[in-house]
């Protein structure tokens, strides 16, 4: 045989690799293992080498496979006994739980770049005076809904109100807009009039909110349309069958209903038939007058609104409704919880009365621990989702603060109530780690003289839970826990490091 | 390992291959196509179940031949009866590979 060639770099890399990986297998097997991939890799290279065929190529893909050995190496570590036993009480821990439910509320805020609409609810200044800047809306007696109001009403209440610093019409859309030489992309577009950034107090970092007709852009659409080209003002941009010129991009920091980009197509009159209104308050007007003189100036355009018609909502306290439908979603779940899984003041009384003190202390804060995680998640991640789909910010139809809102935190939290309490009754009542060895005793449907149910264990020893299969009228207590006394120690003590054997 | 039904596609391809000859890590990948990552593991999954078992060569043969020696598997008995059960409800999995090793 001839003498060994030199060993390339990817052999001598793969070499590295495997004694890398090998410290994850058991210091009993490792030799063999190492062995084992080691003699592989040298046949490979060899075989290759006289062959001729060994190539950059060849080395990389021997490189690659190596790294399977990884692979290899975590199934010889996950196979030993004890790590699969550690892992199994992991999992049975009450610190995993919280953990779990932690890690879910960070996805949530991975996923959405950082939680931006919560925050938006302690961070409301993106508009001066927010407290004074109302919506209105139109909510017909007889049809029901939300809708638009006439195009005309908006100017009249300018002109003619006394109690408002100024209004303006505004219609949402989404259209396909285009740029010359790009791909049309859907956007959301907020056709309006001039005055309407007059009452948001907002103006352009970027040209100039133009009188006539024009287009003023935000920051992000600023961003992905023109690259932040300094020249944009004077540009055209196609949207929809016209053509508009841009005439300023707004503040980084505006937002208006909507996280999502924007172009705010603005004309003296647009045309549509209708629109929402978005108003500026004079300071301490009260609802009852504002709807008495606005009733009243819109009657002199030929709309005559029944009283409570016109529906008013102030942009700081909107911000909060999905605070508010959570609370009384969390409410009615919680009353119906109440109502379904038996638990009566008995129970309770009886749960105060535990003789550990401080188990039943630290039972109870585990349980309101990882509820309000698992209720932080279901409306943080409500809160994002519809906050990021949300085009309208007020009435019905809006996924933020409508219907869909409430349906989600109502299975939300109905879902988390039932699984936390559930959860708490396959615990362990001293040391909170779930219950295992679920083993069935008894003949289901004896139940005259027997008794018939699941029996589960403390991997720690602390007691045994009792759950019929069926609970008998008779019966008043469904789950029974029996706690352990001291002469069971010796029993889960002699399985090595506390845990029962099955 | 008596329930056939655990068997994966997977691992009764990687049985098949070494039921056809195919006796170390890196030749059962190149048969079979699968990566490294899969296959041992798979290798020793099925060993610690019965279904293969493993023999390093001789040291001595393999020192005479200035190379080190290789760990070879080789099917069991409860292996090829398995192997005959997977046959039979992955009928495709015959057509999968090449004609069988001498």
């Amino acid at each position: 045989m001839q003498a060994e060639p030199k060993r390339p770099l990817s052999v001598v890399l793969c070499g590295a690799l495997i004694q890398l990986a090998g410290h994850l297998v058991p210091a009993a097997q490792r030799p063999e293992w190492k062995q084992e991939w080691l003699a592989e890799i040298w046949h490979r290279w060899q075989f290759l080498h006289y062959a001729g065929a060994w190539s950059r190529a060849e080395g990389l893909r021997l490189l690659r496979r190596c790294l399977g050995a990884f692979a290899d190496a975590s199934w010889h570590f996950t196979a030993q006994y004890d790590v699969q036993t550690r892992i199994r009480e992991c999992i049975r821990s009450p610190w995993t739980c919280l953990s779990a439910w932690g890690a879910a509320i960070l996805v949530v805020a991975v996923l959405s770049s950082g939680l931006p609409a919560a925050r938006g609810l302690f961070n409301q200044a993106t508009h001066n005076a927010s407290g004074r800047l109302l919506f209105i809306w139109l909510h017909p007696i007889l049809t029901g809904g939300d809708k638009g109001l006439p195009p005309d009403v908006a100017p009249a209440w300018t002109r003619y109100s006394h109690l408002l610093e100024g209004a303006a019409g505004f219609a949402i859309a989404r259209q396909h807009v285009k740029t010359p030489g790009t791909m049309a992309s859907r956007v959301l577009t907020i056709r309006t009039d001039p005055d309407f950034f007059t009452v948001l107090e907002a103006s352009p970092v970027v040209g100039s909110i133009p009188r006539e007709t024009g287009l003023v852009l935000t920051d992000s659409i600023w961003q992905s349309l023109f690259h932040r080209d300094p020249h944009v003002v004077g540009r055209s941009l196609q949207i929809g069958a016209e053509s508009h010129r841009v005439a300023g991009v707004l503040n980084r920091r505006f937002q208006f209903l909507s996280r999502q980009p924007a172009i705010y197509i603005i004309e003296p009159h647009p045309p549509a038939t209708s629109m929402m209104v978005v108003a500026r308050v004079r300071p301490n007007v009260s609802e009852k007058a504002l709807d008495r003189e606005l009733t009243r100036i819109a009657e002199v355009t030929c709309y005559d609104f029944f009283q409570s018609q016109l529906r008013y909502g102030f942009l700081d306290e909107a911000a909060w409704i999905p605070v508010q439908i959570f609370t009384v979603s969390v409410l009615v779940c919680t009353l119906l919880l109440i109502a379904v899984s038996g638990i009566r003041i008995r129970h309770l009384r009886a749960a105060l009365t535990y003789p550990d003190r401080a188990a039943l202390a630290r039972r109870s804060a585990f349980w309101l621990a990882k509820t309000a995680l698992a209720l932080g998640f279901v409306f943080l991640a409500g809160l994002e989702w519809s906050r990021s789909q949300s085009a309208i910010l007020y009435g019905s139809k809006d996924p933020a603060n409508g219907p869909f809102m409430l349906w989600l935190y109502v299975l939300g939290s109905m879902a988390v109530l039932f699984w936390s309490v559930a959860d708490q009754r396959a615990r362990c009542r001293i040391c909170l780690r779930l219950l295992c060895f679920p083993v069935r005793i008894g003949c289901p449907g004896c139940l005259l003289l027997d008794w018939s149910g699941t029996e589960l264990l403390c991997t720690e020893g602390h007691g045994v839970l009792h759950v019929p299969h069926l609970a008998a009228s008779w019966d008043e207590e469904s789950d029974r826990w029996i706690t352990l006394d001291e002469s069971w120690k010796d029993l889960f003590a002699a399985s090595g490091s506390g845990h029962a054997d099955t | 390992m008596s329930d056939s039904a655990k068997l994966s596609h997977t691992a009764a391809l990687i049985l098949q291959t070494i039921d056809q000859g195919c006796r170390y890590g890196f030749d059962v990948m190149d048969q079979t196509g699968l990566p490294s990552g899969t296959v041992y593991p798979a290798l020793r999954r099925m060993e610690s179940e019965g279904l293969i078992s493993s023999q390093w060569e001789s040291e001595k043969k393999a020192t005479a031949e200035q190379r080190p020696p290789r760990k070879y598997y080789r099917i069991t008995r409860a292996g090829s009866q398995v192997l005959e059960q997977s046959q039979k409800r992955y009928p495709l999995l015959a057509r999968l590979l090449a004609k069988p090793r001498a």
